[in-house]
């Protein structure tokens, strides 16, 4: 008499966890569409006619057009913009890597008194955001001669982006051992030789974790170019894309094929990296 | 002019370094946390002590600034818009426990390696790099009166919800906390996962064989391992809140209807830019500065007992 009996509760069992599961794979699959569909919507709306587009807004695309994306790179200087936010966003990421480096080869092995008290005040500046400062920051990069210049940008990202580069570089350069830099320092080797040509490639995951993070925000940062440079020529692709979506006279076919120009480069740095990005190696650098 | 006697003061700080009584290890060593140390000097401490300097100015469009002790901190009690500003972080701030816990949920759920959960994982994740001004221009066309978040409405029998989103004040600002979360829990489920990658699979296992349900597992299991983790989280959250809507609101809302939707940072940028009230902007800054502060010295001390040299 138990035997059918528990048999059953068996069945019923796992038919309950097939149901939980098929719920729960229906919850996941409704919020990547939420997450996916935006952005799938002005993909498809960057390649409609204006015409198409007011015929049938939300419809699939009945004949495909690149001609939004030829306007776009004309109007926005697309070349331009793109070039401008690459040197700033490069030259960002180069600077406040390399000063970061250098602090936190100090802090940790040059057994430099007051060392703690550096890192402390280096990550400690992660209080002060740009938007409290906003206006101070663009004088003080007036006074140096700097306003609508890519040094006066990247000069503002490295400054933004060093305490976390400073934690995560300290916290790596923690975990390697000393005997190794004393080994080093017994064949001759000095301390930029040591930094660079030792403890540089063993950090490669820290960097690699660091410079992803800091090209996804100084790349898509508005606040920073939008003040520092402004209307000039020198503006990056954010703010190209901000004063344009400005324009009374702009479609939304052709403001779409802008949004996607100006995603495309975090797009293809995402699907190249995405193993590291998503092992939580760069969650778990912020932590 | 504080600010410039502290510049002016560094470069004496490399020539007392050079005095021979001083070890050759130490004079590298400060030759090496120069570069970063002027960067956060000249770039964060500077232009905070010039903001605080800014906020006791009078300052009237491109007319030269007088000293004004107080007047900015008392026109800024008094001004109705910027208690508007901090009253809409707020009701932003009691939508936080969902900003919390749906990372969680999911970051459990795919922890259990849910069929797909590496699909799910990169997906969840995408909204987060997207720049937020792009982010709010698509949301722009998404949540239009003819878009598709009401072509939806209207057709799951819905359509008395399918109003203007973002020309209702109320709605205009869930709206904006609703895109914000959009673009940001993909960054609280891999968070949330690093986490979870530190508990161990037999005690999940171990309480789902004693008739543990899913509920039960994540909130006497899972959240009393994961407390600090939550705790930063909530702290990101809270500081995203604040400081991170800008774009966001110059793409949806420009602050609109009204001042339904700005928020501190907001007005910030429109005090100083827009109305060239520096001095108020300033005092504004620096009203948001102590919220910011405050918050994001929980992650500093944090950071700074986890990479401290220890003796």
């Amino acid at each position: 008499m138990t035997r059918p009996a528990s048999s059953q509760k068996a069945i019923v069992s796992s038919m309950r966890i097939m149901l939980t599961r098929w719920i729960v794979t229906g919850i996941l699959v409704i919020l990547a569409v939420v997450t996916l569909y935006p952005l799938i919507f002005t993909v498809i709306n960057s390649m409609k006619t204006r015409a198409a587009y007011s015929a049938d807004p939300l419809g699939f695309f009945t004949d495909l057009t690149f001609d939004n994306y030829i306007e776009t790179f004309q109007r926005m200087q697309v070349p331009r913009l793109l070039l401008n936010s690459l040197i700033t966003t490069a030259g960002g990421l180069v600077l406040s890597t390399v000063a970061a480096l250098f602090i936190a080869y100090a802090v940790t092995k040059l057994k430099m008194r007051g060392g703690n008290y550096i890192f402390l005040f280096i990550i400690a500046m992660l209080v002060i955001p740009s938007q409290v400062i906003i206006y101070p920051l663009y004088e003080t990069i007036l006074d140096l001669g700097f306003g609508g210049t890519y040094q006066g940008l990247i000069l503002a990202y490295a400054a933004f982006g060093l305490p976390l580069g400073t934690y995560l570089l300290s916290a790596y350069f923690r975990a390697i051992p000393d005997e190794l830099i004393e080994a080093a320092r017994l064949d001759g080797a000095g301390d930029i030789r040591i930094l660079f040509s030792i403890l540089l490639p063993i950090s490669t995951p820290a960097i690699a974790a660091l410079s992803i993070l800091n090209f996804v925000w100084m790349w898509n940062d508005l606040l920073l170019p939008l003040v520092i440079m402004g209307g000039s020529d020198k503006k990056t692709l954010m703010v190209g894309v901000a004063l344009l979506s400005g324009q009374y006279d702009v479609s939304i076919p052709l403001i779409s094929a802008g949004l996607i120009i100006a995603l495309a480069p975090v797009i293809v740095v995402y699907m190249l990296f995405q193993r590291q990005i998503l092992s939580g190696a760069i969650a778990g650098a912020v932590r | 002019m504080a600010e410039l006697a502290n510049l002016a003061s560094r470069p004496n700080r490399a020539e007392v370094a050079r005095r021979p009584f001083i070890r050759r290890e130490t004079l590298i060593a400060l030759l090496f946390v120069l570069p970063g140390l002027a960067l956060a000097i000249l770039f964060k401490l500077v232009p905070l002590l010039r903001g605080i300097w800014l906020s006791f100015l009078e300052t009237r469009g491109f007319e030269d600034p007088t000293f004004a002790g107080l007047a900015n901190y008392r026109t800024m009690l008094s001004d109705p818009s910027v208690h508007d500003s901090f009253r809409n972080a707020l009701i932003a701030f009691a939508t936080l426990p969902v900003w919390i816990i749906l990372p969680l949920v999911l970051a459990f759920l795919l922890f259990q390696k849910t069929p797909g959960w590496k699909f799910f994982r990169a997906a969840f994740f995408l909204p987060y790099i997207i720049a937020p001004i792009v982010v709010g221009i698509m949301f722009r066309q998404i949540l239009a009166p003819d878009g598709p978040l009401n072509a939806v409405l209207r057709a799951i029998g819905l359509a008395p919800l399918a109003i203007e989103w973002l020309n209702g004040p109320t709605s205009a600002l869930l709206a904006l906390t609703a895109v914000a979360l959009w673009s940001f829990f993909g960054l609280g489920v891999l968070t949330y996962l690093s986490g979870l990658s530190t508990v161990s699979e037999e005690v999940v296992e171990a309480a789902k064989l004693d008739g543990a349900r899913f509920w039960q597992l994540l909130v006497y299991i899972i959240m009393p391992l994961l407390k600090s983790v939550i705790g930063y989280w909530a702290v990101l959250c809270t500081s995203g809140i604040l400081i991170w809507m800008f774009p966001l609101i110059y793409a949806l809302t420009k602050g609109g209807p009204g001042t339904a939707t700005v928020l501190p940072e907001f007005l910030v940028f429109t005090t100083t830019f827009q109305f060239l009230d520096r001095g108020l902007g300033a005092a504004i800054g620096m009203a948001l500065f102590v919220f910011v502060a405050l918050v994001s010295a929980f992650v500093v001390r944090r950071m700074y007992i986890e990479g401290s040299q220890r003796k």
